[in-house]
């Protein structure tokens, strides 16, 4: 019995294309904990989305689950049957995405939407479902919930149909909360409500949430743990107060320094010289040393692991683990 | 900096119609814009923020007649560019330039990079198909981050940030002096975006040009801009410098949007001003102050009566009863 709620290991996961493969998720190592929020930071097709699809077991061809383990309290989620899979799915593991637009069916009302995974998982009748439908409404704060609930997807706005989403995935109380970028679609004031209301629901609930997100002010504000991928890999982690105060990867660093800030005057932007590889070519070494100002032959020659810089604080990076040993 | 106004909006209003029934019988408009005033100076850039359908996008292309204005003038070196005839305003199109938010419809999925720059030049007769347009057409790119070698290739051989370039490259090549950048970092990554804003910035001393910056990210706003305005449900509720504007946010509107943006600080904790509700819908927007519905100060006079655009201070306006 493993002692956190959902613990990765090592995972892998591959797209096999005509070009060739792709390695979305490389060896990723992450653990949750009930009631905390993990963030997943980094840049499209650093491989966080492919992540967290994994955990669900959502992966298609051609994409596969290469290897690794996915614990959830102790079971092997990769090793369960398709049938036991769709009984966690949705009913303890439960997913939001990022458009609220085009993940709702159009042509279902919200009440349906939401009863579908209660009736499924909870076995609760029709007319119960509705009820609890209309409670969980009620409970991400949409006014006129009893009116709501037989409405369709595009008479709501992008802020209601996220709550929509919100209620959807947390109807059946599931242990963790995977959120794929929930506001990035969204305004920044509506963005405020559904954040508070995540961070709300999270401490009534006990829920853990798993947040993917690129937006560091997000990451910064929800999380207690951070994890920073950049193509396929785990490059930093650590606990969000640590991670900001001392990035010790260059990427890490250039994108907290590439993102202008409200509360600093700066003349010119640093930023990331060049962009991310393709992941079919990714370059020899550390995949990130095309792009970093600091590499050396050795970042050229071999890949860096993940290690340890103090028992909190994990950094894959030859020049950064040589900096602390001195 | 200098303090010549280069491009005067005055009342510009924008409405889309709205038609409904068989007969197509209008029975009302979207406000898209509605009776915005502001003044552009040379060599300045000026912010515009707001939300998703704020109107601030509509500003831009409206003055820039890409749409047709519902009312409202727009002088640009005193010339009125809503009454220009087409002899006049194909001279001013050369001098008043857009780049567009998505790199990836905005390009000519067919028209190699060096036709879609050079297009202009030769729309313009400034250049005739050559050595000599070629050549030309290799000095923008590379003015603005691009390789010569890329003039050959198509647009789906690009990243984002490159075709982000590639729009650049194409509304420089006429020399303007004026140019709408309508989000034109909002679909690229972080350490991406921040490569466009040092290339606009390198480029705005290079080549003395003004931009009018419309965009819903504030810090990148701060960052960029002279001046910032901010719209809300198609008007201007503040606009001042920009300094004022982040330090002492005057309308509540302003003063909610900026608390509402997380701070890449986990150490920081904030008041943060909550705004209920949604944006009301534009075709029916609602009645004296437009932001009453969701201030969380709103007294009786700002559900009746519009408030003024008011001058506050030194090139600081507010659209507030209460503003102070």
């Amino acid at each position: 019995m493993s002692k956190h709620l959902l613990e990765v290991k090592d995972l892998k996961t591959y797209f096999y294309t005509d070009k060739g493969v792709v390695k979305a998720v490389d060896g990723v190592d992450f653990h949750i904990d009930a009631g905390k929020t993990l963030g997943i930071v980094g840049e499209s097709g650093c491989g966080k989305s492919i992540t967290s699809m994994s955990v669900m077991r959502l992966i298609q061809k051609p994409g596969k689950i290469e290897s690794g383990e996915i614990l959830y309290q102790g079971k092997n989620l990769l090793e369960l049957s398709e049938d036991q899979m769709r009984s966690i799915r949705g009913n303890e593991i439960s997913m939001i995405f990022q458009e609220p637009m085009t993940s709702l069916n159009p042509v279902f009302t919200i009440g349906y939407q939401i009863s579908e995974a209660l009736m499924l998982h909870q076995k609760l009748s029709k007319k119960e479902a509705r009820e609890k439908a209309i409670e969980m409404l009620n409970l991400v704060q949409i006014p006129r919930a009893e009116k709501i609930v037989d409405e369709y997807p595009h008479q709501l706005s992008g802020g209601m149909r996220q709550r929509v989403m919100i209620a959807m995935a947390l109807s059946c109380m599931p242990k963790i909360l995977i959120a794929d970028e929930p506001t990035t679609a969204l305004d920044v004031t509506i963005q405020a409500q559904i954040l508070n209301l995540m961070n709300d629901l999270k401490q009534r609930l006990n829920t853990a949430i798993m947040l993917i997100t690129h937006d560091l002010g997000v990451v910064a504000e929800m999380a207690d743990y951070v994890v920073v991928m950049y193509a396929g890999k785990v490059v930093e982690e650590g606990p969000v107060k640590e991670l900001f105060a001392n990035p010790k990867h260059p990427y890490t660093i250039g994108l907290l320094k590439s993102k202008p800030n409200l509360h600093e005057e700066r003349e010119r932007l640093d930023s990331i010289p060049g962009m991310v590889p393709n992941p079919i070519d990714l370059p020899k070494g550390c995949y990130f040393h095309p792009r970093c100002k600091y590499a050396t032959d050795e970042c050229r020659q071999g890949q860096p692991e993940l290690k340890e810089l103090n028992p909190k604080h994990k950094v894959s990076c030859f020049v950064a683990s040589r900096e602390v040993q001195k | 900096m200098e303090n010549k106004p280069l491009l005067e909006v005055k009342n510009l209003k924008k409405y889309f119609p709205i038609y409904q029934g068989l007969a197509r019988r209008k029975v009302g408009d979207v406000k898209a814009v509605d009776d915005v005033s502001f003044v552009l100076r040379e060599g300045e850039t000026l912010g515009l923020v707001g939300e998703s359908g704020c109107g601030k996008s509509t500003t831009g292309r409206t003055i820039l007649r890409l749409l047709n204005p519902t009312d409202g003038e727009v002088y640009y070196k005193g010339k009125d560019v809503f009454n220009a005839s087409k002899k006049e305003m194909l001279a001013l199109r050369q001098e008043m330039q857009i780049i567009f938010q998505d790199p990836y419809s905005s390009l000519n999925p067919r028209m190699s990079v060096g036709a879609t720059v050079g297009e202009a030049l030769i729309q313009h007769k400034m250049y005739k198909k050559g050595k000599e347009l070629d050549d030309r057409i290799r000095e923008i790119l590379e003015l603005c981050g691009l390789a010569d070698y890329h003039i050959n290739r198509y647009p789906h051989e690009f990243s984002g940030g490159q075709r982000q370039r590639i729009g650049i490259a194409r509304a420089l090549a006429l020399q303007p002096s004026f140019v709408v950048a309508d989000e034109p970092v909002s679909a690229l990554d972080v350490s991406i975006q921040s490569q466009i804003i040092n290339l606009l910035m390198e480029l705005q001393e290079k080549m003395k040009l003004s931009y009018l910056f419309i965009s819903h990210d504030l810090s990148v706003v701060k960052h960029i801009s002279n001046r910032v305005g901010v719209m809300y449900l198609g008007s201007l509720v503040e606009l001042s410098n920009k300094k004022d504007l982040y330090e002492n946010p005057k309308h509540p509107y302003t003063q909610a949007l900026l608390s509402a943006i997380p701070v890449p600080d986990p150490t920081v904790k904030r008041e943060r001003i909550l705004l209920q509700g949604d944006i009301p819908s534009p075709a029916n927007p609602p009645k004296g102050c437009k932001f009453h519905t969701r201030c969380p100060y709103a007294k009786d006079i700002c559900k009746q009566q519009v408030p003024e655009f008011r001058k506050l201070g030194d090139d600081h306006f507010v659209a507030c009863h209460f503003a102070k």
